[in-house]
């Protein structure tokens, strides 16, 4: 399958930083992946992100070597608004994604639209469309500052869903949310993904991880360690020194297997961690 | 220390009441949890505890005594509060001068902020960075530079908005520690929090709130085995507590051991 991403032994150094916050990192993203990044903070992860979008170089200065393409544009060669045909970043802190420079949600959600020279009629639906989406159809006419962090998190996911990117990349992007309303945007994005939408996702709640990754990629200080299917990783014992912690469903497999309530088959998801209790009741 | 909610009203317009007759007492070192949907009071509710916010009805009370005419200073000597963004927080050069501004303030002496500095960096995991500016902390570091400042003050009760968020694995596990010294000294915690995993590891009492009204108010395992009531404040319990249920077993279990011990006492029956 296509490539959509690909970065190839790509560092970077922010400007007056001591060391490297990305060191050799290689990647590839194929069309339609669901890839999770997961790590200690201070991994490079956001680094990562900001790569991927353009930001770094455009906006982060610094020194980079090696290359990071989308939809095999050069990003060092591509402005951040060509990009954002491709891609699209939700931020980890919800509240740095808005503009501010709208006085109201629908105008705050039609912006990056506006940049893009979209039809008046063409913006009214698809913020529309968009506002059903997140639930946030009743937030339309306020002033975006009067939100609460919950609410803010829902505009900002809104407005780059708007842009209709082909890539999404998502950065601890639901931590404001309560959880069931997490658990509602994340189900939007595996239908968007399911669509096509070739997701990418920095996250630390490791179930959600496991959950609705195709491929789980490691980093720690800079550098990409791991890279495998969500079992393929979390079946391995010293995930602890890169500073994360194995799904519980993991380590709920491995008790019961020391137990011998078990066979040893590794569960890393609600479904099949429920199919394993019952299994070691009726042993 | 004891905090009394009596009948608490509050509502940022008149119209629109977002907290609704809160009747709620707090008492010694208990660890609380507020937890809830996002706009359902939990903040508007943790931020009474200190005098932020004043009830428009109701009062508040701190061992018996209203408190209600009571000065910020007065107030934030005996509750702490620790804000959800740092960055709303923090605001002086250096952790060392965010460290010392409260407890000088309240008039602690040069002596005692200078133990507590040792004794707090620690806690923190600070003690390299004392110096450094707080813009130039890591997002974890400076979360807990926030954590330390109002630690620093030693008040009776300390209240975390959203301490997980944002947290790694390491950073949560410093928070489990700096939860359990705290209560080990005697004081109060009391946490907002959408993190279920946290929530069930770290406190003995959880409060859900549902709309400006408490919705549920009991242990940890009591309120995990709610789980239709749960779902009306857009939670759901933690991960193995979950599996156990779907699985059918009886007992409300938070890790493997415990979950271990429930098939063994269903399989005996």
């Amino acid at each position: 399958m296509k490539e959509v991403v690909q970065v190839d032994h790509f560092s970077f150094t922010y400007q007056d930083a001591k060391a490297p916050s990305l060191r050799d990192v290689s990647l590839t993203v194929r069309e339609g992946e669901f890839l999770c990044v997961v790590g200690a903070n201070g991994a490079g992860k956001t680094t990562l992100c900001n790569s991927l979008v353009g930001l770094i170089p455009h906006y982060f200065s610094g020194s980079s070597e090696g290359y990071v393409r989308v939809n095999g544009a050069d990003t060092a060669h591509s402005s951040v608004a060509d990009l954002s045909n491709y891609i699209g970043l939700v931020f980890q802190n919800p509240f740095n994604q808005l503009t501010y420079a709208s006085g109201t949600v629908a105008e705050e959600l039609a912006y990056g639209l506006g940049n893009r020279g979209i039809s008046r009629d063409e913006m009214r639906r698809r913020v529309k469309l968009v506002s059903q989406l997140m639930h946030i159809e009743d937030l339309l006419d306020r002033d975006p500052l009067e939100l609460s962090g919950g609410q803010v998190q829902r505009v900002a996911f809104g407005s780059t869903f708007i842009m209709e990117p082909n890539i999404l990349v998502l950065d601890e992007c639901t931590t404001q949310l309560d959880p069931l309303g997490a658990s509602e945007i994340f189900e939007i994005v595996k239908q968007l993904n399911a669509e096509g939408v070739t997701v990418i996702m920095v996250d630390h709640d490791m179930e959600r991880v496991v959950q609705y990754a195709d491929t789980v990629v490691v980093m720690d200080a800079g550098r990409v360690v791991l890279s495998g299917s969500p079992k393929g990783v979390f079946a391995l014992s010293d995930l602890g020194r890169y500073g994360i912690d194995a799904p519980e469903y993991v380590k709920l497999s491995k008790g019961l297997e020391k137990n011998g309530l078990a066979n040893g088959d590794l569960a890393i998801t609600y479904d099949e961690s429920v199919a394993m209790a019952k299994k070691a009741l009726e042993r | 220390m004891r905090i009394e909610l009596r009948d608490v009203c509050y509502g940022y317009q008149p119209e629109r009441q977002v907290l609704r007759h809160i009747n709620l007492c707090f008492d010694g070192n208990q660890s609380v949890a507020i937890i809830g949907q996002n706009g359902a009071g939990k903040t508007t509710l943790a931020k009474h505890l200190n005098g932020i916010l004043r009830p428009t009805q109701g009062s508040l009370l701190i061992d018996g005594t209203d408190i209600c005419d009571w000065t910020t200073a007065q107030w934030s000597s005996r509750v702490g509060y620790v804000f959800q963004n740092p960055d709303d927080q923090l605001f002086l050069g250096s952790v060392r001068e965010e460290f010392s501004f409260g407890p000088r303030n309240i008039g602690m002496d040069e002596a005692a902020i200078g133990r507590r500095i040792t004794k707090v960096a620690a806690l923190t995991g600070l003690q390299d960075k004392l110096d450094a500016h707080p813009s130039d902390l890591s997002p974890t570091e400076k979360k807990f530079c926030g954590i330390g400042a109002v630690v620093m003050m030693n008040p009776d009760a300390v209240v975390f908005d959203e301490p997980t968020c944002g947290q790694d694995h390491a950073g949560n596990a410093r928070l489990h520690r700096l939860i359990a010294e705290l209560k080990h000294e005697g004081k109060m915690c009391l946490a907002i929090s959408h993190d279920m995993k946290f929530v069930a590891a770290n406190f003995d009492r959880v409060v859900a709130i549902r709309k400006g009204e408490v919705l549920l108010d009991s242990t940890p395992e009591d309120v995990f085995s709610q789980t239709d009531t749960l779902r009306e404040s857009f939670v759901a319990p933690p991960p193995i507590t979950r599996v156990a249920q779907g699985a059918g077993l009886a007992d409300t279990v938070f890790s493997v051991d415990q979950f271990i011990e429930a098939i063994r006492n269903t399989r005996s029956k």
